[in-house]
């Protein structure tokens, strides 16, 4: 005799009750760690909050600061006449190291990604030492190259001197204005990681393709431009996308480098930065909060502006063009 | 069953945006850098209970391994005299203690003593500490044998943050090797030859830098890009450090007395400003800021490295490896400024209860302890300073002078009496943007070489000034 008959479920509903199972631990630690700070820290925006102390609700007053004194900036060019004129600094700074960073490290890794897809003796290893760099990161490269660019003591400016010829060589991390080159310089050490995925991406390009160009007899320069190029865009789409967001997210380097100052002379005052002094150094919480999402809308309007524009240069295979 | 699915999803996303939005605190410790934490002790503790003091250690001295095996050795001695309170020290690498500090605080947990930290610590955060006036007056706690400087340093109108523990007097280091292979007589040590001022430190200085050649800036073909030897530097400190003993009227405080107007664009500090800019970029005498990196980047110590010849310090720069240098060294009292007179900064340690702390007359208990004359040599050996106390005096002489023979000691000890109050660490409003802004006119100094001093000052004034009016616009 069978007390309770077994419900039976459809093949479907019990792939999306599994499905649903798998995925829900991962979903309540992503409501719990990061939507709920995430909404804690817009609230928090809209506060006077230092911390230790109650969150005390001032309404616009973080964002009215970060926002005023535009106009009479362009009426008398004096940044000082800006509500927070750091704020402006430190997103200037950042869009400068962007500005020069970004496109270096997509045309670097690129360009190493097609030298190290050739058919030379012992790619292999000439893969794993150009890849190698990028595992180490963070504060162990940085100490390595705040020695490197020492003006004194450093071994590129012997090197820019009297191998190159050039007498009067950057002071780099000292000089105000190579201050943000050289942590660009320094960032170059991680291209590995996108040339990686350039790599897999070229050796996915069929060479049938190639093939026909040939056929038709097309030179070197015209199968790269008319075949691997487009065929790569996906991946340039990719490492655009992910590159822009992570030289907005540009922290730990500077902060070592500088011992938190964003010195010499504020040139290296990067947003995370100056965002970081607010929340830890002056316990203004709340006007952290304020950067903090005013940098979200940033960067979520460049991601859309680089997702808008792929249509016009990303090359999806199979995809007719204009047609999402 | 989706619309369960998504129903339960709904709730829960709901359920920690509430717990988030109303629970800050919480999120703040989530964010704080990893470690393990104290095991709470906040409740006051149940019948034949330890009541339980954290000391919080992590904001100045006291990180070092053999620190830490020192302060283990106070703890057990402690607890094994007392039967009704537990000391713990709970160490915290420097660069994470100001995010661990918050994080205990929000999180309810704050430590029962914070320390022992000094007066910038206790200015960045002033609020957060506990008057100990009413536990003095309550029991009437003698406090006539502390010097009295150490006394009035940590004391606001409102607060009294701690008992005193050591005193950290400044004076130079000079390098008697170098000063014989210039051929130059030692400074004095005298505090009332009035010779010994600043005019006679540059000229003195002047002599004790070399070029890669051994060519001063007094020689033709001297090349600043090649020095190898600074004749002077007092670059272990901030702004405001820098520039008190040029003797504003405020001394170490770039306020008024009200603290609603700056002042750092003073005379005297517009003066000294110049006259450190003149001697990094004209005379050649103080390190500009490459040269400080590469002194970072060689021993990282400019005066026991052999980068510097005079080295203005405090007694904590002495357990920097003061016993182990290859040359030859004494120390001397600071000269002079321009309008004659000796401001020598000073540094001075306690332990601070804060305000949120629980057990805190056991911590009260602790704090005594710590600098009763029975211990606060000991305590003092473990952080390197003088004890505050002047009974104590001798005894932490006689170890100094064991520890580093031939050493005019007179030097220190007088050195007290010229020390700079207001403190060049004091308190002023929003005192963290204050003095970041002052440091990056530092940096501007030792940066720049064609640099108008004296508009730096005033910007640097101004800039100041709106921060000080943001916060009064505020209270």
């Amino acid at each position: 005799m069978t007390l309770f008959k077994p419900h039976k479920m459809s093949l479907a509903r019990r792939e999306a009750l599994a499905g649903y199972a798998f995925i829900i631990p991962w979903i309540i630690g992503f409501l719990i760690f990061t939507i709920g700070p995430m909404l804690a820290s817009l609230y928090f925006s809209f506060t006077d909050y230092n911390i230790i102390d109650p969150p005390r609700w001032i309404g616009l007053q973080n964002y009215a600061r970060v926002f005023s004194g535009i106009p009479e900036y362009f009426k008398t060019g004096d940044p000082r006449q800006l509500g927070d004129p750091l704020f402006w600094k430190s997103l200037q700074v950042t869009l400068y190291f962007a500005s020069l960073a970004l496109p270096l490290n997509l045309i670097l890794s690129f360009f190493l990604a097609i030298l190290l897809n050739q058919k030379v003796p012992g790619v292999n290893v000439w893969r794993t030492i150009f890849f190698l760099p990028s595992i180490i990161a963070g504060v162990a490269v940085t100490l390595l190259w705040i020695r490197i660019l020492n003006p004194r003591m450093g071994i590129l400016n012997p090197f820019l001197q009297n191998v190159l010829g050039i007498q009067n060589p950057p002071g780099w991390l000292q000089d105000p204005n190579w201050s943000v080159p050289a942590l660009v310089l320094m960032s170059l050490w991680g291209v590995g990681g996108s040339m990686i995925i350039y790599l897999a991406g070229l050796q996915g390009i069929p060479t049938d393709l190639y093939d026909a160009a040939k056929v038709d007899g097309a030179n070197a320069w015209q199968r790269f431009w008319n075949v691997t190029f487009p065929m790569m865009t996906p991946v340039l789409f990719y490492n655009l996308v992910l590159g822009m967001i992570g030289t907005f997210q540009y922290f730990t380097e500077v902060y070592v480098a500088t011992s938190g100052t964003g010195g010499p002379q504020r040139s290296t005052l990067f947003y995370n930065l100056y965002l970081y002094q607010n929340a830890f150094r002056y316990f203004d919480m709340g006007y952290a909060s304020t950067m903090a999402w005013i940098l979200f809308v940033i960067v979520l309007l460049l991601t859309a502006l680089i997702f808008r524009s792929s249509d016009a240069w990303v090359y999806y295979e199979g995809q007719l063009r204009g047609r999402g | 069953m989706k619309n369960k699915l998504f129903r339960l999803l709904a709730l829960l996303a709901l359920a920690s945006m509430i717990l988030a939005a109303c629970g800050g605190g919480a999120t703040v410790t989530e964010e704080a850098p990893s470690g393990e934490a104290p095991a709470p002790a906040s409740e006051a503790p149940a019948a034949g209970e330890k009541a339980k003091v954290v000391i919080f250690v992590g904001f100045g001295t006291g990180t070092d391994p053999d620190q830490v095996a020192a302060q283990e050795a106070l703890a057990k001695k402690f607890n094994d005299s007392h039967d009704n309170i537990e000391m713990e020290f709970l160490i915290v690498p420097n660069e994470e203690a100001r995010e661990r500090f918050l994080a205990m605080v929000a999180g309810d947990n704050a430590p029962q003593l914070v320390g022992p930290h000094g007066i910038s610590t206790i200015a960045n955060f002033l609020d957060q500490w506990e008057d100990i006036t009413p536990y003095i007056e309550k029991e009437n706690y003698d406090m006539s044998d502390f010097y009295g400087p150490a006394t009035t340093l940590n004391k606001y109108p409102d607060l009294n943050a701690g008992l005193p523990l050591g005193l950290y007097p400044s004076f130079i280091f000079y390098n008697k090797d170098a000063f014989d292979a210039a051929g130059l007589d030692y400074p004095t040590h005298d505090y009332a030859d009035t010779s010994w001022n600043l005019d006679a430190l540059r000229e003195m200085a002047m002599q004790l830098t070399l070029d890669a050649d051994d060519l001063t800036p007094n020689d033709e073909g001297f090349n600043p890009a090649t020095i190898k030897q600074w004749g002077y530097a007092d670059t272990w400190t901030d702004a405001r450090g820098q520039l008190t003993m040029f003797g504003a009227p405020t001394k170490g405080r770039p306020t008024t007395d009200d603290y609603k107007t700056a002042t750092f664009n003073s005379p005297e500090w517009v003066f000294g400003a110049q006259w450190l800019h003149d001697g990094i970029f004209k005379d050649y005498f103080i390190p500009d800021a490459a040269g400080q990196s590469a002194i970072d980047a060689d021993t990282g110590d400019p005066f026991g490295g052999g980068h510097v010849a005079i080295w203005y310090s405090h007694t904590w720069y002495m357990s920097e490896g003061l016993n182990e240098l290859p040359f030859k060294y004494d120390i001397a009292p600071l000269f002079f400024n321009q309008d004659g007179e000796r401001i020598s900064r000073i540094h001075a340690d306690l332990f601070t209860m804060p305000k949120t702390a629980k057990n805190k007359d056991a911590a009260w208990e602790v704090m005594k302890w710590l600098v009763a004359p029975e211990q606060i040599v000991d305590v003092c050996k473990v952080y390197g300073c003088l004890p505050a106390r002047e009974s104590s005096q001798e005894a932490y002489l006689n170890y100094m002078k064991e520890r580093y023979p031939g050493i005019d000691y007179d030097v220190i000890f007088t050195a007290i009496d010229y020390l700079d109050d207001p403190n060049h660490e004091s308190w002023v409003p929003e005192w963290g943007k204050v003095n970041d802004t002052l440091n990056n006119a530092q940096t501007t100094i030792y940066t720049e070489p064609e640099l108008d001093v004296t508009n730096l000052m005033n910007i640097t004034n101004e800039d100041m000034q709106k921060i000080l009016d943001e916060y009064w616009a505020k209270q």
